[in-house]
């Protein structure tokens, strides 16, 4: 409930303060906003599972986002950043829709 | 000490029915044969026994025991949902969750706004796609310089046209006034001579008139006049009595002629032995020729439109 609440909460103070996004993490933003969304079904489907861990979720989030936009960097630099991007917000749409299947298994045990 | 464990076993079944095998066997060494019979016993009996426990458990937290959770009442997914959803708990693990997913829904937030924003359509763009931009920008703009020098070049030519067509007319004027002098149509004026024959006892007569304006013409005179009237080439004089018609126009003595044209030239022209000159004065008439920088032809003759003739040129 809490962390429901801090969703809703982090996308209202967003819409709210709406904060200027610094120039050098622009391209990384929507890229980890993704990444952070497969950890968040991740953990949703391992609470699901009765297997949730917060200690795990935290790292897998942090680790997640930082992963994400560390290949994107690489891409930029390596000049393949727009490539390398589809192909982690592939990846990372695959991983979602899994963990999507199996929380919905969970939930509508359809 | 599996060896002397089963040994006894495999001895117990040699015994017990597997006699003729055995004495097969027996012209085979001791040691490989009962290797291999531990193979043999191994394989139907203890793997099962002793896999088959070892395996259902790492099965199981895929299928089996998920499905065994599930079975359990309390603790289906659904109700972990809700458990976790209602009875709002300050754990650490809540805390540190909501924290992220602030950090989440935030990001998002400004992602999805900053994207909108249509004034910074340009400020979430990537860098291929910002040089992408910018090279259609760059045709575009190589374009319309393009047409824009197309333009310019209209332009130029319809302005040069305009200037031919401008100059077209100043040299008509000019051709126009060039021929109004020919024609005697419009006044004229420059260096010259002016001619005078005295003729006080009416011995001139128009032929020699018409020689001296032939002489005159010979001699590069650009108008002519004679007393009043324009000399021009469709100029007829005739005798009328002691005087002179001239295109009609009856004149007297003394005869003034008015001559434009290059005084070193008209004078000599006019003095040569047995010239003009010395012709009129044979016939008793005074002829002085006096040159001017300054002769005005004035008369004029008004212009003739022709009746049959047209100009052919365009």
């Amino acid at each position: 409930m809490i962390a429901v609440l801090g969703l809703i909460v982090g996308v209202v103070a967003g819409l709210l303060v709406r904060p200027e996004v610094p120039a050098v993490v622009e391209p990384y933003l929507p890229i980890a906003v993704v990444a952070a969304l497969d950890a968040v079904f991740g953990g949703l489907r391992a609470m699901l599972d009765g297997i949730f861990d917060d200690k795990v979720f935290v790292v897998s989030f942090l680790s997640n986002v930082v992963v994400a936009a560390l290949i994107v960097f690489l891409g930029d630099k390596l000049g393949v950043g727009a490539q390398l991007s589809t192909g982690v917000v592939v990846v990372l749409g695959i991983r979602i829709f899994s963990n999507a299947a199996a929380i919905r298994r969970h939930v509508f045990r359809a | 000490m599996n060896h002397e464990g089963e040994q006894p076993e495999n001895r117990l079944r040699r015994a017990q029915g597997e006699q003729p095998e055995s004495s097969l066997r027996g012209t085979q060494d001791e040691e490989p044969e009962s290797g291999l019979r531990r193979e043999q016993d191994e394989l139907p009996e203890n793997r099962l026994r002793k896999e088959l426990p070892a395996e259902v458990p790492a099965q199981g937290p895929g299928f089996a025991q998920s499905v065994e959770d599930k079975s359990a009442p309390e603790l289906t997914g659904r109700q972990r949902l809700a458990e976790g959803l209602w009875p709002p708990r300050f754990t650490r693990a809540q805390l540190v969750v909501a924290l992220l997913l602030f950090g989440l829904g935030f990001g998002l937030a400004v992602q999805v706004a900053s994207n909108s924003d249509s004034d910074s359509a340009l400020r979430g763009a990537r860098q291929e796609d910002l040089v992408r931009i910018l090279d259609e920008l760059d045709d575009r703009t190589q374009r319309l310089e393009d047409e824009k020098q197309g333009l310019d070049k209209q332009r130029q030519e319809l302005e040069n046209s305009s200037n031919q067509a401008e100059e077209a007319r100043k040299q008509t004027a000019e051709k126009e006034k060039q021929l109004g002098i020919l024609a005697g149509t419009v006044a004229a004026q420059g260096p010259g001579i002016t001619m005078t024959i005295e003729d006080t006892k009416g011995a001139v007569q128009a032929d020699m008139l018409l020689d001296a304006i032939q002489e005159l013409r010979a001699a590069g005179a650009e108008a002519v006049q004679v007393n009043g009237v324009r000399v021009v080439a469709s100029t007829y004089l005739t005798d009328s009595g002691k005087s002179v018609d001239v295109d009609g126009n009856k004149i007297n003595a003394p005869y003034r002629f008015k001559v434009i044209g290059k005084p070193q030239d008209l004078e000599p022209a006019l003095n040569i032995p047995g010239g003009v000159v010395q012709t009129l004065e044979k016939e008793q008439a005074t002829v002085t020729v006096e040159r001017s920088d300054k002769i005005v032809v004035d008369a004029l003759r008004a212009a003739k439109q022709p009746d049959y003739a047209r100009s052919s040129s365009q």
